[in-house]
């Protein structure tokens, strides 16, 4: 499964349970991103995406366990970092400004499972910029599962 | 003294809560779920290395009647000490600014000093801080809508929540109905920070929903709410910067003067008088030098 998340420039997620900002823009890309594949998420992020987005959406609170290999997995408000060994890889959207957060993305492209593939900047519709990271998952070398 | 003080803010909040319920029609059952009385001092926990705390569960005190899909902004009158007041609006669309932004270096909050520490960033300690952001807003040089508050509130405390009301308005064309208080201890001239609420209307919180107060305070730096003065922690204040050097414009003709020009002295009085601080900055808002 491929992970795709947004976060603030402190790697912010949430505050009060509640996504810190949305843009639409960023919606078509993932939709572009997904392409052919299935995009998996839950009914709070179905809330926002709506039906319209050409892609094959699958919306369950069970999405992390239905999600199969290759496909891709839109996290807002859940705990997916337990599934370390089974992400192949993450899209990552960082908004160019500061939330408000008390939950973080719990992953660490840093501890040497990740290799960094594309990095791509977008012109958001209520953002001046937003930049996209493709991260691959390496080979378990042992560090593969470890909480950041 | 401050005991006779805190007991006369006790009986005008009860005299405000007997007229709010007896005009308004808002009682208790009115109140959305969870909601409290609004934040005091007392109830405030000590500052603790973040920018804010979170109040009440995060649960705003709007009542249900309050929440209207219209946009509106009202700012309360100065205080007998020139202090700004509850500022309370619902942000939308059509309130949201259509114009740059211009100069408020006219406006002096109280308690403003300006004064600069290496350890600050920007340099400079206070910010003119809006209540209601510019940017949710439109409302700039409003005396009603700026208090002196360090840049440490303004841009780690405040602007991430505004931030959040902004994209989120932007995005679904809803309104939030948002609130802010700034919190002063007795007749000080700064605030000691700011409680700020938010909730979304047309998705009934779903979307945005907070309440939190923001410490009016910057670390490494002491400061005396009472004055507005401030020291590097640990030691003697420091002298507010002469102002001398500043630039004054004219809002009407747009042409700024520098100290020894001709208008110079005459434009302190000026009903169209700006301040600029440098005369970059006054280029910058599109003013012209004058000749003499």
């Amino acid at each position: 499964m491929i992970m795709i998340a947004c976060v603030d420039e402190k790697n912010g997620m949430l505050f009060h349970s509640r996504r810190q900002s949305q843009d639409k823009v960023l919606r078509e890309d993932v939709a572009r991103e997904c392409g052919e594949r299935n995009l998996y998420m839950n009914a709070y992020s179905y809330a926002m995406f709506g039906q319209d987005t050409g892609i094959s959406l699958k919306v369950s609170e069970d999405f992390l366990n239905q999600a199969g290999d290759g496909d891709y997995c839109f996290v807002e408000n859940q705990p997916f970092s337990y599934l370390r060994k089974k992400i192949e890889g993450v899209v990552l959207y960082q908004w160019n400004r500061r939330y408000p957060a008390d939950t973080y993305f719990p992953l660490d492209f840093a501890d040497g499972s990740w290799e960094l593939e594309r990095v791509e900047e977008l012109k958001g519709y209520s953002h001046e910029r937003i930049t996209k990271e493709v991260y691959k998952s390496l080979p378990d070398d042992g560090n593969m599962g470890k909480e950041s | 003294m401050k005991y006779n003080w805190k007991s006369c803010k006790l009986l005008l909040f009860v005299i405000g809560c007997f007229f709010l319920t007896a005009c308004t029609g808002i009682t208790p059952e009115d109140l959305l779920p969870g909601k409290q009385e609004s934040a005091t001092l007392e109830s405030i926990p000590e500052y603790s290395e973040e920018p804010y705390v979170v109040l009440n569960d995060n649960e705003p005190d709007f009542a249900k009647s309050e929440l209207t899909e219209e946009s509106f902004e009202n700012y309360s009158e100065l205080d007998s000490l020139g202090r700004c007041g509850v500022a309370y609006a619902c942000i939308g669309q059509d309130l949201m600014p259509t114009k740059k932004r211009e100069s408020i270096g006219q406006v002096k909050p109280s308690g403003w000093q300006t004064v600069k520490y290496d350890i600050v960033d920007g340099k400079y300690l206070y910010n003119r801080c809006h209540l209601i952001g510019f940017q949710l807003s439109g409302e700039n040089a409003n005396e009603k809508n700026l208090i002196t508050g360090t840049r440490y509130m303004n841009v780690d405390g405040m602007l991430p929540f505004e931030n959040m009301v902004a994209d989120y308005v932007k995005e679904t064309n809803n309104h939030v109905l948002y609130r802010v208080t700034p919190l002063y201890d007795g007749d000080n001239l700064l605030a000691d920070g700011v409680q700020m609420e938010a909730m979304s209307v047309e998705d009934g919180g779903e979307g945005v929903s907070y309440n939190v107060f923001v410490y009016n305070n910057q670390p490494g730096i002491s400061i005396d709410y009472a004055t507005g003065e401030s020291s590097l922690a640990g030691k003697a204040p420091a002298a507010p910067e002469k102002q001398t050097g500043v630039i004054r414009g004219n809002s009407r003709s747009k042409i700024y003067h520098c100290p020894g020009q001709a208008a110079y002295e005459e434009m302190a009085d000026s009903k169209n008088l700006v301040i600029f601080q440098s005369e970059q900055e006054a280029k910058n808002a599109g003013y012209r030098k004058a000749k003499r």
